[in-house]
């Protein structure tokens, strides 16, 4: 290895390292005098710029130099592969981090603009390793790095009882999986005498004893609890309705998306080194419990917040389902993915586009919280009254959320179904498939409860509601993006493909 | 007979051809503009709309010159530009347009009859409230329109057509404080629907044998050698190859929308939108949408036809043509609404349209469709200056001698009969017509279908002449007193009278241009055109019926100017077949009895369905959860809450966050994940093979 070529691939995290400590910088040291407002607009400005730069290197990077080898005596030993669905998921994670960050401008939830910039960057740094990563060390330091910032956003309404409430218990939770995560790990190396996935996965293929080892199981078993966690898969998820509702718009946008696209990149990587029948079985299990637990309990939610944690529950439930029948056999392989758009691309469709999704929600859910000081269901009341473009804009996303054609969610279910179908015919994934149609017409019901409260149910309060033109820029732009990602579908799917190196 | 289409294969797309789809989208764009208007900004409106129509006819021109030019250097042009709309699994979904004759003569025919229409509809529209919202479905539907014309795909042809369908149910339902265009539209809805599944179904089964749904992508398109030979290949069902059935599928849904028998109920009634509408959408553009779309995937039609011979579908494709002409024409003998007898002769022109198209082939049935669009169009125009001028009434009775009263009215609207009617040498309709029954003449398989055609031509000149004397000679028998339209008005008609003459030239077989055009043929100019046997006779045959026709009806109704409340002559002669075709053939009636009766029944049948069964179940599964939940709620009062409360009290006293934690519960979290954990594990040591 060469310590100068682990720097240029690493380049797209350093670049989000160093915008972190230059907020740190500016606003600790040059902005300490200046109003808050200021201070806000500074810290996002260089936020988003480090974002935009640090894109600029991913592109540079997974454009050419996509893999950093470790060889000790000719061993093939890679530590991080920027290319194939770590590309995609790196540029979403930065594309989203920047969105996150320009909802923070007239929140008034915290006076520490800088330190909350710093940590998201942070976090969205351990997001970047943890797509890439393809080795256990490197995936576990990455993961602490993405969750700590996470647990730290959560906490970041210092006034807030609901805000520390919520940070306790995704902290006291986190660290346990964590601890169930380090020690599947640990079993895993013990089997294969490797922190390498690929060698594990050799090693799990060449030899029958370790494949059917209960050793192995229970691996897989505690693996599967801390990544559920972090996906808030069921039975895994109690977290992630406090947390939602506890933290602040801004985070909970940030938990809800750049976190999400970081965890599934990385179920991903997993997946395509352990997948057997049993990984598989574990994951329709989660998949099914996910599907059925997040849509129906979302049924009874009367705070949207909630709503959204438990929908993110069901969507991860259908995500879930797209991984266990994920397709990495040799004949259409996942470099073929120019060609075929597997169930990888597919998976990374529905997140990227969920993540988007899912910040332009907690966008509008943002605004309208500040004015109504709520965020039950009835403080959408008579909102395309208060203010139509808004309204608009939550119309849009949430149609999208229940999968309505010609918007983007559509697209991302239909992809994610056909792939499944197109991996297997078999009863079982039919079957899986329909139950998740199904539950996607259930979940139409509590999305259309929201939007009959923002347009069809006398308003209660007619005052306009007015939005700051930075947030309402920025929802726009995730509006259309929702309308024209959708009517163009090919156009998200040949970018996603794009990241496929060319043989 | 039909002509094989010879084209060279495309390099690559000129750069007309890469911005036409600026024709369909400049409309729509604009009609997304309007829609943002509030209703006072008027001028800007129809400004907005006659603008981008203007641009897209500028367009459209472009890319005729240009297809024309290829043609006079002697190679057809017909390029595409296709992309990929979206993938799954290994299967591409592309969309695309083409640019080819049959496009670029049709795009430049919808562009400037749609931009007459637009300018006369500024007149006939100018006192109405809602005229902003008329021009945002007038400009939608002519992006729609143009959409489907120079749609490659079929989906994104099926696309337009649909948003067509739809500007239609808006525009005939746009006086929808009436409830009988309320109904209309209704009814136009439902009615083009039915033939819209089976289109639908023609579009899947398409898909899944050739896996593409272009027409034409170098070689791999469904229209093209390779597809169609394996669509011949595979049998479907009955004897009937997979390219019949499908085609007959593709056929059903042009049949709703050009209103073809059995599905032409909703035409006449669609008549209850404003005449600006009736004019553009249900006489020269949508309703020509199905014949467009017949000709598009003619060789779909055509494909494995004997040299001589036809094919099952395109002898379906006849006879439903033939028929519907003659029974159409037969009932627009029998109406008294002005707008009514002009539907059910585009009813019938239509018939005549598909017909021709199916026993001459693209070039016949596409020559009369554009002729008819133009004199169509002026007539409908023609009978809105009438009713603007007769102070809103449309009844032919109550009209009369306006000859004096509307002079360029009465001589353009003069001119579109007479083009209609298939006047002798002069007019554009004689041509069409008389290619069309040429093709019947030479008609393989039946002699009848030529003989309901020369009928149905009979007919038609017939009861437009009928339709003339009622309105424009004899007394005036209505209230108050008739008056010219504006020149707003009048100057449209009169443009599209002067083409509803100038364009048989392009058709006659002296100089069959547009023939030529359309197929890649070199055009035989001078007189040999005639020498071709039995093609004068024809001619005379056909004038012959036309004046027949003519003079019956000068003589049954030419100057006598019938009171307003007088039995019609024919009524007066023969009143049960009268009565018959006055309440048009019962068709409507005969729906009532039986489809409708039936859906009325199975309506009632699923209702009960709804209550009963399906009700019953839910309140079922509804009953067991309430159950539980009570089961649950007891044993969180008496059981959980306990304890709950009971460690509350406890852990309060240590008082701060621990307290605030809802003290208990983040343990709870954490005993489930670890029981999560091992139930998780059980299941795959169980499941394992032991």
């Amino acid at each position: 290895m060469n310590f100068a070529h682990l720097f240029l691939s690493t380049l797209p995290e350093t670049v989000l390292e160093v915008a972190a400590l230059l907020v740190l910088v500016v606003d600790l040291g040059f902005l300490r005098k200046t109003e808050l407002k200021t201070r806000t607009s500074m810290a996002t400005l260089i936020g988003v710029l480090g974002c935009v730069a640090s894109l600029w290197a991913q592109i540079w990077v997974s454009g050419s130099k996509g893999v950093v080898e470790y060889g000790i005596d000719g061993t093939h030993d890679v530590l991080l592969f920027n290319l194939r669905w770590a590309g995609a998921a790196q540029a979403g994670i930065l594309v989203l981090t920047a969105f996150t960050l320009l909802l923070l401008t007239r929140t008034a939830f915290t006076r520490h603009a800088g330190e909350y910039v710093a940590v998201v960057l942070m976090s969205a740094t351990g997001g970047l390793l943890v797509s890439s990563a393809q080795d256990l060390l490197i995936i576990f330091i990455g993961l602490e790095l993405l969750s700590l910032g996470l647990y730290i956003l959560t906490a970041f309404a210092k006034k807030s009882g609901n805000s520390a409430e919520a940070a306790l218990k995704y902290y006291l939770f986190g660290g346990m999986s964590a601890a169930f995560l380090l020690f599947g790990f640990s079993y895993l190396y013990g089997l294969s005498g490797s922190t390498n996935l690929d060698q594990i996965a050799d090693a799990i293929s060449k030899s029958g004893v370790i494949a059917a080892s209960p050793l192995l199981y229970i691996a897989l078993v505690s693996i599967a609890a801390g990544l559920g966690f972090k996906v808030a898969a069921v039975p895994f998820h109690l977290w992630a309705p406090d947390a939602y509702e506890g933290a602040p718009a801004p985070a909970a946008a940030f938990i809800a998306s750049v976190s999400k696209v970081a965890s599934f990149a990385l179920l991903i990587t997993i997946t395509t080194a352990v997948l057997s029948p049993k990984w598989s079985l574990i994951l329709v299990v989660l998949s099914t419990a996910s599907m059925l637990v997040g849509n129906l309990a979302a049924l009874a939610q009367v705070s949207v917040r909630r709503l959204l944690a438990y929908s993110a529950i069901a969507h991860a439930g259908y995500m879930l389902l797209g991984l266990a029948y994920l397709r990495v056999d040799g004949t259409v392989s996942w470099w073929d993915g120019a060609k075929a758009f597997g169930s990888a691309n597919a998976l990374l469709y529905y997140i990227l586009t969920y993540g988007i999704t899912t910040v332009g929600a907690f966008g509008v859910i943002g605004v309208v919280e500040r004015t109504t000081g709520s965020d039950r269901m009835d403080a959408f009341l008579g909102l395309h009254k208060r203010n139509p473009l808004l309204a608009a804009v939550l119309l849009v996303l949430f149609l999208s959320l229940a999968g309505i054609p010609p918007l983007v969610g559509f697209w991302a279910k239909f992809n994610l179904f056909a792939a499944v179908l197109g991996v297997s015919a078999g009863v079982v994934p039919f079957a899986l498939v329909a139950l998740a149609v199904g539950m996607s017409a259930v979940s139409l019901y509590y999305y259309l409860q929201v939007l009959k409260r923002a347009y069809v149910m006398p308003p209660t309060d007619e005052t306009p509601i007015r939005v700051d033109p930075v947030t309402m820029l920025v929802l726009l732009l995730i509006g259309a993006s929702v309308v024209l990602l959708g009517c163009f579908p090919s156009v998200l799917q040949n970018w996603i493909a794009g990241f496929y190196p060319v043989l | 007979m039909q002509e094989a289409l010879q084209f060279t294969p495309q390099v690559a797309p000129s750069s007309i051809a890469n911005i036409l789809w600026l024709v369909p989208a400049v409309p729509m764009a604009a009609a997304g503009v309007i829609a943002l208007l509030k209703q006072p900004r008027r001028r800007l409106a129809a400004s907005l709309a006659i603008g981008s129509l203007g641009i897209s006819l500028l367009v459209a021109l472009a890319a005729f010159g240009h297809v024309l030019a290829g043609w006079m250097s002697g190679h057809a042009v017909r390029e595409t530009v296709n992309f990929t709309w979206l993938q799954f699994a290994s299967s591409n979904v592309d969309l695309g347009w083409v640019l080819d004759p049959l496009s670029a003569v049709m795009l430049v025919m919808v562009t400037f009859v749609g931009l007459l229409i637009f300018i006369y509809s500024t007149g006939y529209m100018a006192h109405d409230e809602n005229f902003t919202r008329f021009f945002c479905f007038l400009s939608l539907f002519a992006g729609a329109m143009l959409g489907v014309v120079i749609a490659n795909s079929l989906l994104l042809l099926f696309m337009c057509w649909e948003l067509v369908g739809l500007t239609s149910y808006l525009l005939i339902g746009f006086w929808y404080q009436k409830p009988s265009a309320a109904a209309a539209a209704k009814k136009a809805f439902l009615t083009t629907r039915i033939g819209d599944i089976f289109f639908l179904l023609g579009i899947v089964w398409l898909f899944a044998q050739t896996g593409t749904l272009l027409f034409y992508n170098n070689g791999a398109g469904s229209m093209e050698p390779s597809a169609l030979g394996g669509l011949l290949a595979t049998p479907a069902a009955i004897g009937l190859s997979a390219a019949t059935a499908i085609a007959l599928l593709i056929f059903a849904g042009a049949a709703g929308k050009s209103g073809q028998m059995p599905l032409h109920v909703w035409l006449p009634d669609a008549m209850e939108g404003p005449t600006p509408v009736s004019a553009l959408i249900h006489a020269a553009t949508m309703v020509a949408a199905g014949v467009y779309l017949v000709a598009r995937v003619f060789p779909l039609m055509q494909v494995g036809a004997p040299a001589t011979g036809t094919t099952t579908a395109l002898t379906v494709v006849t006879w439903v043509g033939a028929s519907t002409a003659v029974f159409a024409a037969l009932i627009a003998v029998a109406q008294n609404d002005i707008k009514r007898i002009l539907a059910y002769s585009t009813v019938s022109q239509l018939g005549y349209m598909m017909a021709g198209l199916a026993m001459g082939g693209v070039a016949v049935g596409m020559f009369h469709l554009i002729t008819h669009a133009f004199f169509k169009a002026l007539l409908f125009m023609g009978a809105g200056s009438v009713i603007h001028g007769c102070h809103e009434e449309q009844d032919i009775r109550k009209m009369g001698g306006l000859q004096t009263d509307m002079r360029i009215t009465f001589a353009t609207y003069g001119i579109g009969m007479l083009a209609l009617s298939g006047f002798p040498l002069l007019f554009s309709g004689f041509w069409s017509k008389d290619g069309i029954l040429e093709a019947a003449s030479h008609w393989s398989v039946a002699k009848a279908p030529f003989y309901m055609l020369v009928f149905g031509a009979l007919l038609t000149a017939f009861y437009m002449t009928r339709q003339m004397s009622y309105v424009f000679f004899g007394k005036w028998r209505g209230h108050g007193h008739a008056h010219e339209s504006p020149r707003v008005m009048t100057i449209p008609l009169a443009i599209l009278a002067f083409f509803a003459i100038a364009l048989g030239v392009i058709g006659t077989p002296a100089w069959p241009w547009f023939r030529s055009f359309l197929t890649d043929k070199p055009a035989e100019i001078g007189w040999v055109g005639f020498n071709e046997p039995g093609l004068v006779a024809l001619m005379l045959t056909s004038t012959l019926v036309v004046f027949v026709g003519l003079g019956l009806g000068w003589i049954l109704y030419g100057n006598r100017s019938p009171k307003a409340d007088e039995a019609d002559v024919l009524e007066k002669a023969m009143p049960p077949i009268w009565r018959v075709l006055h309440e048009r053939l019962y068709v409507d009636e005969l729906y009532g009895v039986t489809v409708i009766a039936f859906y009325a029944w199975w309506a009632k049948v699923a209702d009960w369905l709804d209550r009963r069964v399906w009700g019953g179940m839910v309140s079922a599964i509804t009953g067991l959860f309430e159950l539980l939940a009570k089961f649950n709620r007891f044993f969180d009062t008496n059981w959980v809450d306990g304890t709950f409360d009971k460690g509350c009290e406890e852990l309060s006293a240590g008082g701060g966050l621990v307290a605030r934690v809802q003290s208990g519960r983040v343990q709870t979290y954490l005993r489930l994940l670890a029981l999560a954990v091992v139930v998780l594990a059980a299941i795959l040591i169980w499941s394992s093979p032991r």
